[in-house]
C-alpha cells in the first residue's frame, strides 16, 4: 500500500464504477437480448453505400485510418471493415484497402479474408484486395487519391484515425462522385468529414459501430454501461458546478483534482 | 486453436492489464513498473519490425505490377527505384559508411545525401500535398456553407466569425467575440466530445482486453 | 435572371483554386503588411519567459514535420529568438520523425546564425528525434539519458556542459511543443498533468480549437494557434527585442507576418464565396417557388 499513489484514488474510483457497470450490463445484454440502441444513420447507411457500388459495379473503398493497431480507433474501424467485407462478398462487389501502417495492413489482411470465408466465398477473396501503400502520410493521401481519381469507386468508407489528409481524401472523393461515409474520434477533423462526406460518424459512434453492426448482446451491453457511466460523470460535471457556484463542500472539487 | 485464439487472447489480457495497473502505483513499485515500462519499449521494437513487413509488400505488389505491365508499370518503376535509392543512402548514413557523418548534416552545413533527398525531394513533395488542403478548403466551404437549415446556418456564421476574426481586416469588430467562441462554446464542444470518446475508447479497450472484441485477430465473433 | 444566379451555386471549384492561388501568391510578391493584435493565450507564453533569466532552461520539442513548417517554423523560430535573447537556455529535441531531421536542425541553423555569440553545448544542444512517443516522454521526463544516450551527433550527454545543468525535463522551466497532431496534447496530459511542468504549445490552426480545452483547464499556460499565433509573437519578439529586427527585415525570410497577409485576402475570398453561395441558393430556392 506504500507504493500506492493515492493522487489517482479518483481515477481508480471512476475505473472500477467502469468496469463494474460495464460488467453489469454485459451480463444483463445476455439475459436480455433485446437491449436498444439508438439509430445511428452512418451506419445504417452502409448497406445503401455498398449495394450502389454493386448496381454501377464499381468498387468499395475503405481506409481504415492512419494510425497503427494500437489506436482504439483502428480496432474500431477494422470491426466495421469485417462487416463490410462481409457486405461485398455477399453481393460479390469489388473491395479495395489500402493502408498506411504495417501492423494495421496485417490486421486488415486477417480481417477481410476471414469475412469472405465466414459468408462462404473465399474463392472471392484475393491478397490484393488489402494492399500496403506507404508509412508517409502524403504520400499514402496521394497514392488513395490518385486511387480514387482513377478507379471512381462508387462508395468510400474513411473510418479511423485521420490527420491533415483527412478534408484531401474526402473533397477528392466527393469530387469523384462517390457516396461517402467518414467517421474518426479526431476531434480536429470532424468539421471536415461533416462537410465533405454524406454521412460522419461522431467520436464514440465510431467507437459503437462494431457492436452496433455485430448485435452481439456483450458488446451491446458495453455500450450502454459506458453511456450509464457518461451519465455519471455529467451528474457529477452539474453537481460540481453546483457546488462550486455555492461554495459547499470543496472537497468535492479536491477529489477530482490532478496533482 | 491455442495459437489462432486462446494465445493472443492470454497476452492482450496481460499486456492489457499490466500498464492499467502500473499506472495507479508510484515509481517505486518496480514490480509493477518494470513490465509496464518493458511492454512499452516492446511496441516501439515490433513496430519496427512491422515496417519490414510493409517493405516487402510493397515490393511484391509493384514487382507484379512491372512483370504483368499492368496500366501505370511504370510509376511502380519509379517507386521501387525511389525506395531502393532513399533506403541505400539512408543505411550508409546510418551505419556511417564511407565517411557519412549520419543522415543529417556534414559539420560544415552540407547535407549528406540522405538529407539532401529530403530536403530537395520529400520536404517539396510534402509541402506541395499539404498546401492542397487550402484549395480544398475553399471549395468545401463553398459547397457545405449553406443556410439550408438551423445547424447549418449556426456552422455558417460561426465560421464566418471565427474566419473574420483571425485577420486583422475584422479583428477589430469580431476578435473578441471570435476568442470568445473559441474558449467557450468551442472549448465546451470539444470537452464533450473528448470525454465521450474517451469513455468510448475504454468501453472498447475493456472489450478488447476481455476478448470480448476480436476483430483486429480477424475473427468475426466476438463470443 | 433568379437562373443565372442559381446556376452559381455549381460553379467550377478550378475558379475558386484560381482565385485562391493568385489571393496567396500576390500578397507574397507585393506585400501588404496588415497590422497584427496579441491575444491572451499568446501573450501568456511570453510573459513566462519574460520572467525567465541567465541560466534558466526551456525545452522545445520539435513535433512537426516539413509540411507543417509554413505555420510552425515561425513560431519555433520566435520561440528560440526570445530565449536566445534573453541568454536563456534552450534543449530542443523532437518526438515526430521529420521533427528530428529537418524542422529542429534547419530552425536552429537559422537562428543560431543571428546570435554567433551562442556555444553549442553550453547555450543550446541539438538531442535529435527519438521514437516512442509517450513512452519516450515519460523517460525523458526523470532522464533525459534514458530516451536520448546522445545528442544528434552522437556525443554523450555526460560530455554536454548543459547536460549536466538539468538531467530531466521535469527540472526545466518551460516546456514548449510546436506541434502537428496529438503530440501537443501528450506534453499536455503526461509532463503537465503527471509532473507539474508548464507546458505551452504552438500548433497549426486546425488544431487550435482543441487545444482550447486543455488552455481553460490549465494544462497549458498558453497557446500559439496557426500563422496568427506566430505572427503575434513575432509582433512581440520585434518590439521587445529590437536587435531581432534586421533578422526579419531580411525579405528571404519566410515570417508568419508575411503569410498573414495571404491568409487575410484567402480568408476574404472564402467568404466571398460563401455569400455567392448562399446568394445562389436562395436564388435557385425562388425560382423553385415560382414555378
Amino acid at each position: 500500500m506504500a507504493y500506492f499513489d493515492i493522487s489517482r484514488v479518483n481515477a481508480l474510483t471512476l475505473f472500477i464504477f467502469f468496469c463494474i457497470v460495464v460488467i453489469l450490463f454485459i451480463e444483463k445484454a445476455r439475459a436480455d437480448r433485446n437491449l436498444y440502441i439508438r439509430r445511428i444513420a452512418g451506419l445504417n447507411a452502409i448497406d445503401e453505400a455498398v449495394g450502389r457500388a454493386t448496381e454501377l459495379g464499381k468498387k468499395v473503398l475503405y481506409i481504415p485510418g492512419i494510425m497503427s493497431i494500437d489506436e482504439n480507433q483502428t480496432i474500431a474501424s477494422l470491426a466495421v471493415l469485417a462487416h463490410v467485407a462481409r457486405m461485398t462478398a455477399r453481393y460479390a462487389t469489388d473491395l479495395d484497402v489500402p493502408n498506411k501502417d504495417p501492423l494495421t495492413f496485417a490486421s486488415a489482411r486477417e480481417t477481410v479474408k476471414e469475412a469472405y470465408t465466414l459468408e462462404g466465398r473465399p474463392d472471392l477473396y484475393q491478397e490484393s484486395m488489402v494492399h500496403y501503400v506507404t508509412y508517409d502520410q502524403f504520400a499514402f493521401t496521394a497514392a488513395v487519391s490518385g486511387i480514387m481519381v482513377r478507379e471512381r469507386p462508387a462508395a468510400n468508407f474513411l473510418i479511423g484515425s485521420f490527420y491533415a489528409e483527412s478534408l484531401l481524401l474526402a473533397e477528392t472523393g466527393q469530387a469523384s462522385g462517390a457516396i461517402q461515409i467518414a467517421g474518426t474520434a479526431e476531434v480536429a477533423q470532424l468539421p471536415f468529414f461533416v462537410c465533405a462526406c454524406d454521412y460522419t460518424l461522431i467520436g464514440e459512434e465510431l467507437y459503437a459501430a462494431g457492436a452496433y453492426l455485430s448485435r452481439q448482446p456483450a458488446m451491446l451491453g458495453s455500450i450502454k454501461g459506458q453511456d450509464w457511466t457518461k451519465a455519471a460523470v455529467g451528474a457529477a460535471i452539474i453537481l460540481g458546478v453546483l457546488l462550486e457556484s455555492l461554495h459547499l463542500f470543496p472537497g468535492f472539487k479536491a477529489f477530482f483534482s490532478i496533482q | 486453436m491455442f495459437l489462432r485464439l486462446r494465445l493472443p487472447l492470454l497476452l492482450t489480457l496481460l499486456a492489457g492489464l499490466v500498464p492499467v495497473v502500473a499506472f495507479f502505483f508510484k515509481d517505486e513499485a518496480r514490480a509493477v513498473k518494470a513490465p509496464a515500462s518493458w511492454l512499452e519499449q516492446d511496441m516501439i521494437i515490433v513496430a519496427g519490425f512491422a515496417l519490414l513487413l510493409g517493405v516487402v509488400n510493397v515490393v511484391q505488389s509493384n514487382m507484379k505490377k512491372i512483370e504483368r505491365r499492368d496500366k501505370g508499370w511504370f510509376f511502380a518503376v519509379v517507386l521501387l527505384g525511389g525506395m531502393a535509392v532513399t533506403g541505400l543512402v539512408g543505411a550508409l548514413g546510418a551505419f556511417r559508411i564511407g565517411g557519412l557523418p549520419g543522415i543529417g548534416n556534414y559539420p560544415d552545413g552540407r547535407p549528406t545525401p540522405f538529407a539532401w533527398c529530403a530536403n530537395y525531394l520529400f520536404t517539396p513533395l510534402q509541402a506541395t500535398m499539404f498546401s492542397l488542403l487550402a484549395f480544398y478548403i475553399a471549395s468545401a466551404a463553398f459547397r457545405a456553407f449553406r443556410v439550408r437549415n438551423v445547424a447549418a446556418t449556426i456552422l455558417l456564421v460561426a465560421a464566418v466569425v471565427v474566419m473574420l476574426g483571425r485577420i486583422p481586416v475584422g479583428e477589430g469588430v469580431f476578435g473578441r467575440f471570435t476568442e470568445w467562441l473559441m474558449q467557450i462554446p468551442n472549448g465546451a464542444a470539444q470537452r464533450g466530445i473528448i470525454i465521450g470518446a474517451a469513455l468510448g475508447a475504454a468501453s472498447l479497450s475493456l472489450r478488447v482486453i476481455l476478448g470480448i472484441e476480436r476483430s483486429y485477430l480477424g475473427l468475426d465473433k466476438g463470443e | 435572371m433568379a437562373k443565372g444566379i442559381a446556376k452559381l451555386q455549381t460553379i467550377d471549384r478550378r475558379w475558386i483554386f484560381l482565385l485562391i492561388a493568385l489571393g496567396t501568391l500576390i500578397p507574397i510578391v507585393l506585400p501588404i503588411g496588415f497590422p497584427v493584435t496579441i491575444t491572451p493565450p499568446v501573450k501568456s507564453i511570453y510573459d513566462l519567459i519574460e520572467t525567465f533569466g541567465p541560466g534558466d532552461v526551456v525545452i522545445l520539442s520539435y513535433d512537426y514535420g516539413p509540411t507543417t513548417g509554413a505555420e510552425n517554423d515561425p513560431m519555433a523560430d520566435a520561440i528560440l529568438r526570445h530565449c536566445f535573447s534573453r541568454d536563456v537556455k534552450v534543449v530542443a529535441l523532437a518526438l515526430y520523425p521529420l521533427g528530428g531531421l529537418t524542422s529542429l536542425s534547419n530552425s536552429l541553423n537559422r537562428v543560431t546564425a543571428e546570435f554567433p555569440e551562442l556555444e553549442y553545448g553550453v547555450d543550446y544542444v541539438n538531442l535529435g528525434y527519438k521514437d516512442g512517443g509517450q513512452a519516450s516522454m515519460k523517460l525523458l521526463a526523470d532522464d533525459f539519458a534514458k530516451a536520448f544516450p546522445g545528442d544528434t551527433n552522437g556525443r554523450p550527454l555526460a560530455e554536454i556542459p548543459l547536460m549536466q545543468q538539468i538531467k530531466g525535463a521535469r527540472e526545466a522551466k518551460l516546456a514548449v511543443s510546436i506541434a502537428t497532431g496529438i503530440i501537443g496534447e501528450w506534453w499536455a496530459n503526461l509532463i503537465n498533468a503527471q509532473f507539474g511542468l508548464p507546458v505551452a504549445v504552438g500548433c497549426t490552426a486546425v488544431s487550435a480549437p482543441k487545444y482550447y480545452a486543455y488552455l481553460e483547464a490549465k494544462q497549458m499556460i498558453g497557446l500559439i494557434g496557426g500563422l496568427k499565433g506566430a505572427s503575434e509573437y513575432e509582433r512581440m519578439v520585434k518590439e521587445g527585442y529590437p536587435a531581432t529586427r534586421e533578422a526579419y527585415a531580411n525579405p528571404l525570410l519566410q515570417t508568419a507576418s508575411k503569410g498573414m497577409d495571404a491568409q487575410t485576402i484567402d480568408h476574404l475570398i472564402v467568404i466571398a464565396f460563401i455569400v455567392i453561395g448562399n446568394i445562389a441558393y436562395f436564388a435557385s430556392r425562388r425560382g423553385k417557388g415560382q414555378a
